[in-house]
C-alpha cells in the first residue's frame, strides 16, 4: 500500500509539473487551472501520506527519506501559500518540478533506508528543528524560482522579445518583491530552526553542541548569505538582477548544505 | 422548417457612413425588435449594433428569412434595397452560426482579439431577451456564442500583446513595475506620441506627471492636459531622480541622457527601476544607457517592432481560434438537430402520460389501496412509460444526428422528415404546425 501510494504521488507531481510547463509553452489558461488543482490534489495526497507514515513509523523525520519527502511537501505548501496570497501561479512552473524531483529522490532513498536516526533523537525537538529548516529551504527554493523568472523576464525585456513567455511571466517588480519576501520568510524560519537546534543540545545530554560540525558550519554560511543579501538590499537598494543572482547563489548553498555535506563531509546530522 | 438567418454589415464590407445609416440607437432597439418579431415569418430576433457592425439575427419560419431581414432593414432605415444589398452580407443556418461565433471570438473584428465585441454581443442579447424577442433557438445560440468567445480568449492568446505603440509602452511599463499607481512619469520635450503615451499612463493611475521643456510656457501648456507639474530644464536632469518612466521627444541634435549621467541618477534613486522611452528622432537617449542595471530603454523602432510582432502572433493565435470555432459550430449543429426532434419526443411522452394517468385514475378509484400501495402502482406506471419510450427517444435523437442511418435510397433529410411524420401518424399524435407553438404563444 505504501508504495502504491507513493507511485500515485509521483505520478501526480509529474503530471502537475508537465502541465505547468505546458502552460508556459502554450499559454492555455485551462491547462494552468488544471495544473494548479492537480498540485492541490498532490498536496492533499502527500499530507495524508506523511501522516500515515508518521503513524506507521512512529516519527515524522526518522529517515533521510522522510526528510526529503517532507521537503517536497514543504515546497508545495509554500507554492500554494504564494498562489493563494498573490494569485500568481506561474511560479509553479519552477517549484512544482522541484517538488517532483525531491519526491523522486525520496523514492530512490526508500529502498535503502539505512540512514535511520537513533531512536533517542526521535522526539519533538527533532520535528521542530527540522521542519523549520526544511520550510526555510522550501522558501529559498521559491525565491530561487522568482530569481529565475526575474532573469528570464529581464532578458526578454532587454532583448525586446515580446514572446509568449514575456506575456506570461510576472512583472519584474513583482518577481523581485515576492522573491524578496520569500527570502525574508526563509531567513526567519531558518533562524528559528537553528535556535531550536542549539537549544536542543542544551537540554538533551546525548548530543553535544559542536561548532565544527560541517552541517552546522554550512547552515550558518547559508544563513549568512541570505542575511547579507537582505542587509545590502536594505542599505544600498539592491534589487532586480542582483537579488536574483543572490537567490541563485543562496539556492546553491542550500543544495550543498542539504545534500553535499552529507555526501562529502562527516557530520553528526543524518540529514 | 426553422431557419437561423443573419443579415448585417461591418467595417469589412461597408464604409462608415453606411454603417451609421444602418445603426440602431439604444432607444430604437426595443421598438425595432418588436417591429421585427411582429412579422409573421419571424419567430425570434436579436439586433447587434456597434460602431463597427450592425447585424440582425433571426429565426424565421420560411426558407427566405434573409429577405425578410433585408426588407426590414431597408424599410426601417429607408434605404434602397440595391444599396443595402451592396453593403450587407447574409448567412443562413450553419453559416449564420459560424459567423456569430466568429464575431464573438473577435475573429471578425478590425483588430483581431479586441476585447469589446464579446461585451457588446452580451449586451445586445440581453436587450433582446428583455424585449421578449428571443426564444429557444436564439437563447441557445447566443449563450453558446458567448461561451465560444470566452473559450477562445482563455484557450488562445488572441488578446495578448498591445497592438498600438502607446499601448505597447504602457504594457511594457506594467511588465516592469506591475502597478503604475505610485509611479512618476517625466515627459521631456513635446509631441503627439509622447502625449498620447502619457495619457494612457495617466489612465493607468500614474500618480505624478512632470512635464519638462526648454521653454517654461510650453511646459505649462502641456502640463495642463495631465494635471502635471511644469518644469523648465536646462542641462540639469536632476528631476529624473524621482521619475520612474521617462518619455523623451525633444528635437535636440545630440544625446540628452548618456550612460554616466543615468548611472549617477540611478544611484541617487537607489536603483529603483526606470523605464525610458525615446521617441525622438534623432535619439535623445544614448543606447548605452540600457546597460545600466535596472534601467530599461526602448526607442520608437523597438516599440514598432513589438507592435508588429504582436500583430503577427495574434494572426497565429487566430488560426487556433478558427479551429475552436469550427469545432463549436459542429457541436452546435448536433444540438440543433436534436432540438428539431424535441417536439415529437415531447408529444409522445405527453400522449403516454395522458393515457397512463387516465387509466391509473380509474384503477385507483376501484381498487382500494393503502397510500403506500398507491405510490407503488404510480411508480410502476412511470417506470413502464420510461422504459417503453426509452428506445424510441434514443432512436429519434440518433437519427436526428445521422439522417443517413435510416438508409433508404432518397435524400437523407427527406427520409428523416418522412420518418418523423410516420411516427406522428402511427401514434395519432397531433402535429403542431409550429413545433414550439406553446413556447411563443
Amino acid at each position: 500500500m505504501n508504495s502504491l501510494f507513493f507511485h500515485t504521488l509521483l505520478l501526480v507531481y509529474l503530471g502537475a509539473s508537465i502541465l505547468h510547463i505546458l502552460f508556459l509553452t502554450t499559454g492555455n489558461r485551462r491547462i494552468a487551472k488544471f495544473a494548479y488543482w492537480l498540485t492541490i490534489g498532490g498536496f492533499v495526497l502527500h499530507s495524508a501520506f506523511i501522516l500515515l507514515r508518521w503513524q506507521h513509523v512512529g516519527h515524522l523525520m526518522a529517515h533521510w527519506y522522510d526528510s526529503t519527502s517532507f521537503l517536497a511537501w514543504a515546497i508545495i505548501l509554500i507554492y500554494l501559500c504564494i498562489a493563494r496570497l498573490t494569485h500568481l501561479r506561474t511560479i509553479g512552473v519552477f517549484v512544482v518540478p522541484a517538488a517532483f524531483i525531491a519526491t523522486l529522490v525520496a523514492y530512490t532513498l526508500q529502498t535503502h533506508e539505512n540512514t535511520a536516526i537513533p531512536t533517542y533523537l526521535q522526539n519533538y525537538w527533532l520535528i521542530a528543528h527540522s521542519s523549520a529548516i526544511f520550510l526555510a529551504y522550501a522558501a529559498f527554493i521559491a525565491a530561487f524560482g522568482f530569481g529565475l523568472m526575474y532573469l528570464i523576464e529581464e532578458k526578454k525585456i532587454r532583448e525586446k522579445q515580446h514572446t509568449l513567455i514575456f506575456n506570461l511571466l510576472p512583472a519584474l517588480g513583482r518577481s523581485d518583491e515576492i522573491g524578496h519576501k520569500c527570502i525574508l520568510v526563509g531567513v526567519i524560519l531558518m533562524t528559528i530552526g537553528i535556535l531550536i537546534g542549539a537549544l536542543w543540545t542544551q537540554y538533551v545530554k546525548e548530543i553535544k553542541w559542536s561548532w565544527v560540525d560541517s552541517k552546522v558550519i554550512f547552515t550558518i554560511a547559508t544563513w549568512l548569505i541570505y542575511v547579507l543579501q537582505l542587509s545590502i538590499r536594505q542599505i544600498l537598494g539592491w534589487r532586480g538582477r542582483k537579488t536574483a543572482y543572490s537567490a541563485i547563489v543562496g539556492f546553491a548553498a542550500v543544495l550543498f548544505t542539504y545534500v553535499g555535506v552529507n555526501l562529502f563531509l562527516p557530520s553528526m546530522h543524518a540529514f | 422548417m426553422n431557419q437561423i438567418v443573419t443579415v448585417g454589415t461591418s467595417h469589412h464590407v461597408a464604409p462608415l457612413d453606411f454603417r451609421e445609416q444602418l445603426s440602431f440607437s439604444e432607444s430604437q432597439l426595443t421598438d425595432a425588435l418588436q417591429l421585427l418579431t411582429e412579422h409573421p415569418e419571424v419567430r425570434e430576433a436579436v439586433i447587434l449594433s456597434t460602431c463597427n457592425r450592425v447585424e440582425t439575427y433571426a429565426v424565421t419560419r420560411s426558407e427566405d428569412g434573409c429577405d425578410v431581414l433585408s426588407d426590414f432593414l431597408s424599410n426601417y432605415h429607408q434605404i434602397e434595397s440595391q444599396q443595402l444589398d451592396k453593403f450587407t452580407y447574409s448567412h443562413q443556418n450553419l453559416d449564420a452560426v459560424h459567423h456569430l461565433f466568429n464575431v464573438t471570438a473577435s475573429l471578425d473584428s478590425m483588430v483581431v482579439g479586441e476585447p469589446q465585441i464579446l461585451g457588446q454581443v452580451k449586451e445586445a442579447y440581453a436587450q433582446s431577451l428583455a424585449a421578449g424577442a428571443t426564444g429557444d433557438v436564439l437563447n441557445r445560440l447566443f449563450a453558446k456564442a458567448i461561451s465560444v468567445g470566452k473559450r477562445v480568449r482563455t484557450e488562445t492568446n488572441i488578446a495578448a500583446g498591445a497592438v498600438s505603440i502607446s499601448y505597447a509602452a504602457v504594457e511594457l511599463a506594467k511588465k516592469i513595475f506591475q502597478s503604475l499607481e505610485d509611479k512618476t512619469v517625466a515627459i521631456i520635450g513635446a509631441g503627439e506620441m509622447s502625449e498620447l503615451t502619457a495619457q494612457h499612463l495617466v489612465k493607468n493611475n500614474v500618480s505624478k506627471v512632470i512635464v519638462a521643456n526648454r521653454t517654461y510656457q510650453r511646459a505649462v501648456d502641456i502640463a495642463k492636459k495631465f494635471n502635471g507639474i511644469p518644469l523648465a530644464y536646462d542641462a540639469d536632469l536632476s528631476f529624473l531622480v524621482e521619475a520612474d518612466i521617462v518619455i523623451s521627444s525633444t528635437d535636440a541634435p545630440h544625446y540628452l541622457i548618456d550612460r554616466p549621467a543615468l548611472a549617477e541618477i540611478m544611484r541617487q534613486r537607489k536603483h529603483r527601476y526606470m523605464f525610458l522611452i525615446d521617441i525622438a528622432v534623432p535619439r535623445d537617449i544614448d543606447p548605452e544607457v540600457s546597460k545600466v542595471d535596472n534601467a530599461f530603454l526602448y526607442n520608437i523602432d523597438d516599440l514598432e517592432t513589438v507592435v508588429a510582432s504582436n500583430l503577427k502572433d495574434r494572426g497565429q493565435e487566430a488560426e487556433i481560434a478558427m479551429q475552436i470555432v469550427k469545432e463549436e459550430v459542429a457541436k452546435f449543429h448536433s444540438r440543433l438537430q436534436i432540438l428539431e426532434v424535441n417536439p415529437i419526443i415531447k408529444a409522445l411522452h405527453q400522449q403516454f402520460q395522458g393515457v397512463a394517468s387516465k387509466e391509473l385514475g380509474t384503477c385507483l378509484d376501484k381498487a382500494q389501496l393503502t397510500p403506500k400501495q398507491q405510490k407503488m402502482v404510480e411508480a410502476m406506471t412511470q417506470s413502464i412509460i420510461k422504459k417503453l419510450l426509452h428506445q424510441p427517444t434514443a432512436h429519434l435523437r440518433q437519427i436526428a444526428l445521422n439522417p443517413d442511418l435510416i438508409g433508404t435510397v432518397n435524400d437523407a433529410n427527406d427520409d428523416h422528415a418522412q420518418h418523423v411524420h410516420a411516427l406522428y401518424e402511427i401514434f395519432g399524435l397531433e402535429q403542431a404546425e409550429d413545433p414550439d407553438t406553446e413556447n411563443t404563444d
